[in-house]
């Protein structure tokens, strides 16, 4: 019986392995072919093709069984994981708009997704077009948030130099009350009333990217706005040169032979550095002063009314 | 195994359950040694939870235990060759209650291999030992208690096993129900069968069991055969009640008696024993009394088990 | 042949359960009130159709996997009836098998019968039927077939409450791991461990969604699909051999 007994326990040790070693080669076959499967999808065309395959905002919102909000949150998720990536194809954006389209269709008081989907689309996408459609869509689901008129008012002003409608998307932020991280920053109803009268000025242009750029922590945007301070600092000092020229014509009958009788009459303390660190070209025949760095002016804000902005040249 | 017609055999198997949260240790069964022959009817007895389930799970292979071993057949318990030969009610049995009693056996049957004609004819068979013929296509649901265990046992027994193992059989069942179940198990018995069932009805033992043990709280306290364990120290009294017995006969009688109890004409007295039967026949005559009637007192499975929870355990009276 | 009579008998347990019924009505209205709902949707109802169809076999499959698998086992166990199985010359992992395979069972007839509903009404409603369609309804039944041996395993060790929620749990972030892990790459290294752990030890149940790709007429290769099926079968293998681990040793008390 000992005999028996003792082969019985062997018998029991050796399935016991047995049963081991087989739950270990399923469980690694298995991942095995996970791994396989999930080098063959290329994770990042896999995500993108996930937002592209999201279903219509309307279809999915009764689907969420009033989770519409938690929804939003995880497809939020997902799409700032493509953003994070950085290199990003220019037709990926128009996922991304579907995307940022379905998350405001299924929380339409996502004011963080508008706000944050606009920047992106226009800034970094530079399709100010779909920034603009989302962030419109934004404004009836949320009259008390003036990050969207404000963001609105800045890609009129900024991106389609629309001083008008930009004034009046200032306007509409200018008048939502509270303090400010709730109500807009203090300067945003002399902005809006400053881009109605003179909107074309670049120092008012100049004090509202200031503005922006006080308000704004991402650095992506931060730079562009730096960028565009410079080149509008360019512009205002060739068209403050250029007026300085005109006056010094008009007073003396004649046009300066260089900038710097315009400092030796003393109508300027000095001739501005060039915020690009070139110089300042100026021609005696037609009045006109040039920078060494950028050959073009920005046509918004040259007094003549004329074209949209053109992108700034580095 | 030493003893081939030793069919079932534990040696000091012991059971010990974790209970609630903390996982507090409660033994359910202390050292159990049995051994059940071929042929014989075994009863496994005791009170309610003093560990007959248990033990029966575990030599059904439903629980394992904590230390301790048993065979079944001269095989270890769990082992599949050993199930083959065996049939099993467990304690109120719940079955399949969608089935119809044809469904149930049939399912049973395929568990063993069993089909076609074979199975149609072992069902017929089995249908009609336990007096269920007529009910065959009736859903299990509609089945009474005394059905239901029928049913159970024609289960237990559709492989032709050459041990069953009821668990309970007679619980919750009317007196008829009782008596066929009896007549049933010595039926099996007659067919050649080992039986081991556990009861905590004595008396039902007492009219079936060759052998029996019992067990408290755990703990074996009893084994062996019913008759040896009846007759174990105890003097059997004799009843006699008697009528128009005279003054002087009732003093000879108070005597002799432990106890004397006058109703109107007839006495009743009880007497320690048989010893002392000759003696009060001789006052009967004397007195010109009439013998109405006179029971000798057989030791019962109870005397014996009040007697042993008196004894050796006076910690687990209360079990009774 | 044991597994076998296991398995029918669980199939007839099932199909005398009156849950399956009122689950497969729900599924086949759903499936139906497409053809109404084509008609009152602008542009392209082809895709409402099929959207709607396979949403509703997947859903109403994954309910009964849950809610009958759960019960399979433990039921078993709590109404005693295993007794008298467990007391048979049966290895319990037999039992396990054959419970498993009856639901199996279950499931292949409810999703013909739901399949059959949805064929009608593509036809009736001229939808061009692509092998894709049938790509994606194999991966369904993948997909409930790896549900059934999760609420199987549960239910070896849990009660039936218990186990629906662990294999509901289970279902949800079998279709969100893939998101965790790229969530993830941006959190530290030790929440890095836990997801990945997560993701690699759940069943990943997005691997078996073609429904986007039924829609937006995408391609799946073959390769893509034997990879698929093998990794559902052998997923769903080891759940079975885990069970079956823990089943044998447990007490039946």
């Amino acid at each position: 019986m000992y005999r028996v007994m003792r082969f019985e326990v062997l018998h029991a040790k050796r399935q016991h392995l047995l049963f081991f070693l087989a739950l270990v080669l399923l469980l690694s076959a298995s991942l095995f072919t996970q791994y396989l499967l999930e080098q063959r999808s290329q994770g990042r065309a896999a995500k993108l093709e996930q937002l592209r395959l999201l279903p219509k905002g309307e279809i999915l919102r009764p689907a969420l069984l009033g989770y519409q909000q938690l929804g939003a949150d995880l497809l939020w998720l997902r799409v700032v994981q493509v953003l994070g990536d950085r290199v990003v194809r220019d037709k990926d954006y128009e996922w991304l708009y579907h995307a940022l389209d379905v998350i405001t269709t299924v929380d339409p008081k996502y004011v963080y997704a508008y706000e944050a989907g606009g920047v992106v689309l226009a800034e970094l996408a530079s399709r100010v077009d779909l920034s603009n459609r989302l962030l419109e869509k934004g404004l009836a689901p949320n009259p008390s948030s003036w990050q969207i008129p404000f963001r609105l008012g800045f890609n009129h002003f900024f991106h389609l130099g629309d001083h008008t409608r930009a004034a009046e998307y200032m306007a509409q932020a200018a008048r939502i009350p509270g303090p400010f991280p709730i109500g807009p920053p203090h300067y945003t109803a002399r902005l809006a009333s400053r881009l109605y009268v003179q909107g074309k000025n670049p120092e008012v242009a100049l004090e509202f990217l200031e503005a922006m750029l006080e308000q704004t922590t991402d650095e992506l945007v931060r730079e562009k706005l730096q960028r565009r301070i410079r080149r509008i600092s360019l512009e205002r000092d060739l068209q403050m040169l250029e007026q300085q020229i005109r006056q010094y014509a008009d007073s003396r009958g004649r046009r300066p032979a260089s900038l710097m009788e315009l400092v030796l009459a003393g109508l300027l303390p000095g001739i501005p550095s060039e915020p690009y660190g070139g110089d300042y070209l100026y021609d005696s025949k037609t009045g006109k002063v040039m920078s060494s760095t950028h050959d073009e002016r920005m046509g918004v804000y040259v007094p003549a009314d004329s074209l949209a902005t053109r992108g700034d040249v580095e | 195994m030493e003893h081939s017609n030793i069919i079932l055999k534990t040696a000091g198997l012991r059971k010990t359950f974790k209970v609630g949260f903390w996982g507090r240790e409660v033994t359910a069964l202390e050292g159990l040694d049995l051994e059940v022959k071929q042929g014989e009817v075994f009863g496994f007895l005791g009170p309610n939870g003093a560990g007959k389930t248990t033990t029966i799970k575990m030599l059904m292979g439903l629980i394992y235990p904590t230390s301790g071993q048993a065979w079944l057949f001269g095989r270890p318990i769990g082992d599949q060759e050993s199930k083959a030969r065996l049939g099993f009610l467990p304690e109120s049995p719940y079955f399949y209650d969608y089935l119809t009693g044809l469904e149930f056996l049939q399912f049973y049957g395929h568990l063993f291999g069993l089909r076609g004609v074979t199975l149609e004819k072992r069902i017929d068979e089995l249908l009609e030992l336990v007096g269920m013929s007529h009910a065959r296509h009736l859903q299990l649901r509609k089945f009474s208690k005394g059905m239901l265990q029928r049913v159970g046992i024609a289960q237990a027994l559709i492989n032709d096993p050459e041990l069953v193992v009821l668990d309970e059989p007679m619980s919750g069942l009317d007196p008829v129900g009782r008596k066929e179940i009896r007549d049933l198990i010595l039926c099996l018995k007659e067919s050649g069968k080992t039986i081991f069932f556990s009861s905590h009805i004595l008396h039902d033992a007492e009219l079936l069991c060759d052998r029996v043990a019992i067990i408290l709280k755990g703990r074996q306290v009893a084994c062996g055969r019913v008759s040896e364990l009846i007759d174990e120290g105890v003097a059997h009294s004799v009843e006699v009640v008697i009528d128009g017995l005279s003054p002087e006969g009732l003093a000879r009688l108070r005597q002799l008696a432990d106890r004397v109890i006058v109703q109107g004409p007839q006495v009743l007295a009880v007497l320690p024993s048989r010893q002392q039967v000759g003696p009060v026949l001789e006052i009967i005559r004397g007195a010109g009394a009439t013998l109405v009637s006179l029971t000798p007192h057989k030791g019962s499975l109870e005397d014996l088990f009040i007697r042993e929870v008196k004894n050796k355990q006076p910690e687990l009276r209360e079990a009774v | 042949m044991r597994i076998l009579s296991i398995a029918l008998n669980t199939f007839r347990e099932n199909l005398r359960e009156k849950l399956l019924y009122n689950l497969l009505f729900f599924a086949l209205l759903m499936i139906g009130s497409s053809i109404l709902l084509s008609r009152i949707t602008l542009g392209d109802y082809h895709r409402l159709i099929l959207d709607l169809g396979l949403a509703s076999i997947n859903l109403f499959g994954v309910l009964i996997a849950i809610f009958v698998g759960i019960g399979l086992v433990s039921k078993e166990v709590d109404r005693k009836t295993i007794y008298t199985i467990v007391s048979k010359p049966i290895p319990r992992y037999e039992f396990l098998l054959g419970k498993y395979c009856g639901l199996v069972i279950t499931l292949l007839a409810n999703t013909v019968v739901m399949v059959a509903g949805l064929l009608i009404v593509l036809q009736v409603m001229d939808v061009p039927i692509t092998s894709l369609v049938f790509k994606s309804l194999a991966l369904i039944f993948l997909e409930l077939m790896v549900i059934t041996a999760v609420a199987v395993l549960f239910s070896t060790f849990t009660s039936a409450t218990l186990s629906a929620i662990f294999t509901l749990a289970v279902y949800v972030i079998g279709h969100l791991s893939g998101d965790l892990k790229e969530f993830a790459k941006k959190l530290d290294e030790v929440s890095q461990m836990v997801v990945n752990a997560i993701y690699y030890t759940l069943p990943n149940l997005e691997r078996f969604n073609l429904k986007g790709h039924v829609i937006h007429h995408l391609d799946f290769g073959m390769t893509d699909m034997a990879l698929s099926l093998t990794y559902g079968l052998t997923y769903s293998a080891f759940l079975l051999l885990l069970a079956s681990v823990i089943f044998q040793r447990r007490d039946f008390q």
